[in-house]
């Protein structure tokens, strides 16, 4: 298993907050409420081990937003966040109570576009620190369980494949919910990733 | 690329776009890389009322103002940069305004859902996509749903809450029923056990004030039920409400004065007459009264005033006690609240005093409010009622009995199967001179009829007894010659006190109905009405 130095682990968080900062001020604007996302820990695994990893956390159904990026970096990235998390999510960012996301439309909806804006953020960060433009699929909201939505995700594609686990606070109104986000990449895309990550931090110091 | 292979792919693409634009149930236009509108479908067509022909070649800021103003024109240059976008009806209401039709739904403008996205061809970015989601009739139904949820959500809360009310009164009831029998129980075991004490008669006087204060328990309970179940009717007759008040007071004055709590009294002159049942509004009046007292402190202070209104009369009964927390008013009135149902509380009461009193006075057309400045603030009770049209008729003169009653030659036949009532009545009843035949049963009672030829002055029976009720005895009396007692007087006295139970006694052919608790004066009382002495 890939193991990220302290430096590298580092570099990485500083990163995905530059992104995440990015997000939130967009949640905040769109929303009229102060929002903030953190980025408190970075994780790598081989993918078959995310669902393992991620069970600790997340022990519910899940809602996740998944898209498909491509580029010379290519894979697919997801936010996942446990059911009853994004409901309080969505009514924290509506200011109206959720119905089960089952049956909630308009929730789903809204977790979508948080979806979409906190993964091209993060992604986008990614392509300009990489000088590569990085398209999008458009994103897909599943109420399926954690391991179903990995499993479909190895199935897809060839070759040994990495993800990149973060785990994201989102903070707004007193209140804060937890999320996760994974990017699924090959070993290759995951090592000029993190070999630029390492240039940036040494270019910044 | 062979000939065939560009002119089957420029089909393929032209065939492409004609099934995009014929998408009926929703909105899709693309732009080229410099946001100059190139497709407009039918359905943006028939909802903006913009035609194709207008739309096409127009930048899409020039033709949509709004989408710059309202900053989503960022949206469109995340798209040529590669980025998806979602924008949800509940953060965006809308992407392009339509306000055709949508008002109906009180929204001013059509709620849509819209993705924007960017057009590649291999890795080049050539413009942007918009599909745009009518959503109007989804909000409508989830808004529904959600204040369907929440009618729900409120409506168990509000069946939580009456039910522990229910739990809370049950546990008061209990307690205060058992509160006084305890008393009643053990002065009785201390009158067995020691015959010669020397507080035999205050044990006398606990016994009867606890079982007084049981039979005030079982009447508001038994009012609280009429009242519920509708059944409480009302004698109503043009009154006094000054009289009202001063018998009232007359009944609470001593144990105020117990409490060195004095009564100032303001009446203003020439009131008009109510239409009261005078009964039912002393006993609420009686309530109200006797709360004051219960919660203001000794050395307090409670007054009384009875003023003219434009429409008929206002009591009002200001106390100086410990008044009520603001959060409680608007409960006050509610039944088997009380404010503090703790077992540790202060005050004893069922908390259906002032519910009680509240729906009399609301049958009497009138109304009742309670103010309180707050904890230790007193309280003030103030109850309207209506003017009466008819004038006052002649006072009505309660005839008055045990003095000048007597029994004396009179026979009475005493029929009950509760055989400490039964003897209750008959040693009473013999001391006013009567004689009086007991049995336990309407079979006894017919044996003693039929075979042992004992005709009485007057019969007086129980309703409720195992085997032969009274009902069905009166009725054998009645229907049988034989016993030569087919008009043989008789009096129900019975526990079913209510106005039904009135009624099937006399039609079943007793003259006159007592009901129970009652004492042997207001039966010889009874008795001496019907029998000439």
């Amino acid at each position: 298993m890939m193991k990220l130095t302290a430096v590298q682990e580092d570099a990485l968080i500083e990163l995905l907050n530059i992104g995440f900062g990015r997000a939130a001020a967009s949640l905040s604007q769109l929303t009229g409420h102060r929002v903030l996302l953190e980025v408190p820990h970075v994780t790598i695994h081989p993918v078959e081990q995310v669902s393992e990893s991620l069970e600790k956390f997340i022990t519910t159904d899940v809602a996740s937003v998944h898209q498909i990026f491509s580029g010379s970096v290519a894979g697919d990235a997801l936010l996942i966040l446990d059911q009853g998390g994004a409901s309080i999510l969505k009514e924290l960012l509506t200011n109206e109570p959720a119905l089960p996301l089952t049956i909630d439309a308009s929730a789903r909806e809204v977790i979508t576009e948080v979806g979409n804006i906190l993964l091209n953020a993060c992604l986008g960060t990614f392509g300009n620190l990489l000088n590569v433009q990085v398209t999008f699929s458009v994103p897909q909201l599943s109420l399926e369980n954690l391991g179903a939505i990995l499993e479909s995700l190895r199935v897809n594609r060839q070759g040994v494949q990495y993800a990149l686990v973060v785990h994201a606070g989102f903070k707004l109104r007193d209140a804060e919910v937890r999320g996760y986000l994974v990017i699924v990449l090959s070993v290759a895309s995951l090592d000029r990733l993190i070999r630029a990550v390492e240039e940036w931090e040494h270019h910044t110091r | 690329m062979s000939t065939t292979d560009s002119k089957s792919s420029e089909l393929l693409a032209t065939a492409c776009r004609r099934w995009f634009e014929d998408l009926s149930d929703r909105g899709i236009f693309t732009t080229d890389a410099s946001l100059v509108i190139r497709t407009w479908n039918p359905w943006l067509e028939a909802q903006t009322g913009v035609a194709a022909r207008t739309a096409l070649g127009q930048s899409l800021f020039e033709l949509w103002p709004t989408l710059r103003e309202r900053g989503l024109d960022h949206y469109y240059h995340d798209a040529l940069a590669g980025g998806v976008c979602v924008l949800s009806e509940r953060l965006h209401k809308f992407l392009i305004p339509i306000s055709r039709g949508a008002s109906v739904f009180g929204m001013p403008e059509m709620a849509q859902s819209a993705r924007i996205a960017p057009l590649s061809v291999d890795d080049t970015i050539v413009g942007t996509i918009t599909v745009i989601e009518d959503v109007t009739e989804r909000v409508i139904n989830e808004r529904e749903l959600r204040s369907q949820i929440a009618a729900s959500e409120r409506a168990r809360t509000i069946a939580e809450d009456a039910s522990k009310l229910k739990d809370e009164f049950l546990a008061t009831l209990s307690h205060e029923i058992r509160t006084p029998l305890n008393a009643v129980l053990g002065w009785v075991r201390i009158l067995r056990t020691q015959k010669e004490t020397k507080s035999r008669d205050h044990g006398l006087e606990v016994i009867e004030r606890n079982a007084t204060a049981q039979l005030k328990l079982v009447e508001d309970l038994l009012d609280m039920a009429r009242v519920i179940s509708g059944k409480l009717r009302l004698d109503v007759r043009p009154a006094a409400i000054e009289g009202l008040v001063m018998a009232a007071i007359d009944v609470i004055e001593p144990s105020a004065a117990a409490k060195k709590i004095p009564i100032k009294i303001q009446v203003e002159p020439d009131l008009p007459p109510i239409n009261a049942d005078v009964d039912r509004l002393q006993q609420a009046i009686w309530n109200v009264m006797s709360n004051a007292v219960k919660f203001t402190q000794a050395g307090g202070r409670i007054d009384v005033r009875i003023a003219k209104t434009d429409d008929g009369v206002e009591l009002t009964v200001a106390d100086t006690g410990e008044g009520i927390e603001r959060e409680f008013l608007p409960y006050v009135f509610d039944r088997f609240r009380q404010a503090d149902a703790s077992a540790s509380r202060r005050h004893g009461g069922l908390g259906l005093g002032l519910a009680l009193v509240r729906q009399i006075v609301e049958l009497h057309g009138g109304t009742v409010a309670l103010d309180s400045g707050g904890k230790n603030r007193g309280t003030t009770f103030s109850l309207c009622l209506p003017a009466s049209s008819v004038p006052l008729g002649p006072t009505r003169v309660m005839p008055s009995r045990a003095a000048t009653v007597t029994l004396k030659g009179v026979t009475v036949l005493l029929v009950d199967d509760a055989s400490d009532g039964r003897e209750m009545l008959a040693t009473g009843l013999r001391g006013f001179g009567a004689t009086v035949e007991a049995v336990a049963s309407a079979d006894e009672a017919l044996h003693t009829l039929e075979e042992r030829r004992f005709i009485p002055d007057v019969l007086v029976s129980d309703i409720g007894m195992p085997g032969t009720d009274g009902y069905e005895l009166i009725r054998q009396v009645r229907d049988c010659s034989e016993f030569g007692a087919r008009d043989l007087p008789a009096i129900a006295v019975t526990a079913y006190a209510n106005p039904e139970d009135r009624i099937r006694s006399l039609e079943a052919g007793y003259q006159l109905h007592l009901a129970k608790p009652v004492d042997a004066a207001a039966v010889a009382a009874a008795i001496a009405s019907l029998v000439t002495v």
